[in-house]
């Protein structure tokens, strides 16, 4: 027999936690009157769109500087991995080491760890469950750390605005910007109760 | 079956779970479906049971951290949004971060980063920025203070529910956290170059950024939308 709430003829409410019977046949949660649904509407779909469109402004923001140094009319472009070797160099490694981890590593991880995501569940993985559901955390907690790239360009665009030295925001910003918060969408809109579904091993 | 999980502090607990061998259509029939739980993201069938202050309740499958009462939820929220509230403004309006280069010096404000990258013409990074460091932070702030003013004074009000979905919404869009990060790593950088002094506005702007995590630590989400449904049943019943 089945431990799943649904299995077993409940639907819990998305917004406020609600566990409502489907022997109701209410289209809405009584409590918080947002729509039910026993999963995420068209999560995998939904979540492979998010990740796809990010998988390819992962390459623009990767190859276009992402600012540029001007010095007294010499323009110096840098690319997110220019910018970290660039701390390495100037030995600044525990801060070189922070932007690497939340500018190149997590990005990547995540892009590999939703498209793991998304086909054990579609093609319906006997795994361990609760590690891949870890995973899911760990991918949905990280998301939002690879903003401080974008965050710190827009103070030093802002501070280092003299006659002789400017910083200029490079069009792979906007591409980075655009991937962290497709892939923030893309972990959003992943249930992790469809990993557990098919599952033998619980049923 | 269902899982009966009994909340132990701290630890999760996979040993002190009954299972009981009941038909499932006898339980739906039977029950009172507020009895019962779910686990968000595993969907196990948990018994609905309230952990006491300072203990945790976990998942006993997927091990996910259900719900872990607080102290004084409301009232917390409560002080801690005026308080936020209060600071928000200092943050966004005095200087945080100066930097002086070849006698020329240069202030940055927490609005000024997206006013410089709209006038580089960089508008949807500008409007990340504003979006993720101003607006939904302010917006987070509002929502708590009215959802948690009003459970504090006992007040119903049938925006409560709409408020509350969208404070959780928002949740995850709030990014000071990583914007301090931001400042941190782009003081290492021009500390490089030129002397820096800071302002007002950061220690504000850090104080912010402590009673935030307090705010959304502290705040029981379950407790917050229980409190509100008894809000708005004794409303409808007394009109």
């Amino acid at each position: 027999m089945a431990a799943n709430a649904l299995k077993q003829g409940f639907v819990r409410c998305h917004d406020c936690g609600l566990l409502i019977s489907t022997a109701e046949h209410s289209a809405s949660c009584p409590r918080c009157h947002s729509e039910l649904h026993a999963r995420r509407p068209q999560s995998l779909q939904r979540c492979a769109a998010f990740l796809a469109s990010s998988f390819f402004l992962y390459i623009p923001a990767n190859i276009f500087p992402i600012m540029t140094v001007n010095q007294f009319g010499a323009g110096d472009p840098h690319t997110i991995a220019g910018g970290i070797v660039e701390l390495f160099d100037s030995g600044m490694i525990p801060i070189g080491l922070l932007v690497l981890v939340a500018s190149i590593l997590v990005p990547t991880s995540k892009l590999v760890g939703i498209a793991l995501l998304l086909l054990c569940a579609h093609f319906r993985w006997q795994v361990n469950a609760r590690r891949w559901t870890t995973l899911y955390r760990i991918i949905a907690f990280v998301g939002r750390w690879s903003m401080l790239d974008i965050f710190m360009i827009s103070i030093l665009v802002d501070l280092v605005n003299f006659s002789g030295v400017q910083i200029i925001a490079g069009p792979a910003a906007t591409a980075f910007a655009a991937v962290v918060i497709l892939t923030m969408f893309a972990a959003e809109n992943f249930d992790p109760r469809l990993l557990w579904d098919h599952q033998k091993a619980y049923e | 079956m269902i899982y009966l999980c009994r909340y132990s502090p701290h630890l999760i607990d996979f040993c002190n779970y009954r299972i009981t061998t009941q038909h499932p259509d006898n339980i739906t029939k039977a029950m009172n479906c507020t009895n019962y739980d779910a686990c968000p993201e595993c969907d196990l069938l948990l018994n609905n049971s309230s952990p006491r202050l300072g203990e945790k309740a976990y998942c006993p499958r997927c091990g996910l951290l259900l719900s872990h009462p607080k102290k004084q939820s409301v009232e917390r929220t409560f002080a801690l949004s005026i308080a936020g509230f209060i600071l928000f403004f200092p943050s966004l309006l005095l200087p945080m971060v100066g930097i002086t280069v070849l006698g020329s010096a240069n202030t940055g404000i927490l609005l000024s980063g997206v006013i410089a990258l709209f006038k580089e013409s960089m508008w949807p990074v500008a409007i990340v920025v504003f979006l993720a460091s101003i607006l939904f932070p302010l917006v987070h702030l509002s929502l708590s203070l009215l959802i948690s003013g009003h459970l504090y004074f006992n007040r119903p009000n049938r925006f409560l529910v709409h408020w509350m979905h969208w404070m959780q919404h928002l949740d995850e869009w709030v990014m000071l956290e990583v914007y301090m990060l931001g400042i941190i790593v782009a003081c290492v950088k021009l500390m490089a170059i030129a002397p820096l002094q800071f302002g007002w506005g950061l220690y504000a702007f850090i104080a912010l950024l402590i009673i935030t995590t307090q705010l959304t630590a502290g705040l029981d989400k379950k407790l917050f939308w229980h409190h509100i449904a008894l809000l708005q049943k004794g409303h409808n019943h007394g009109r």
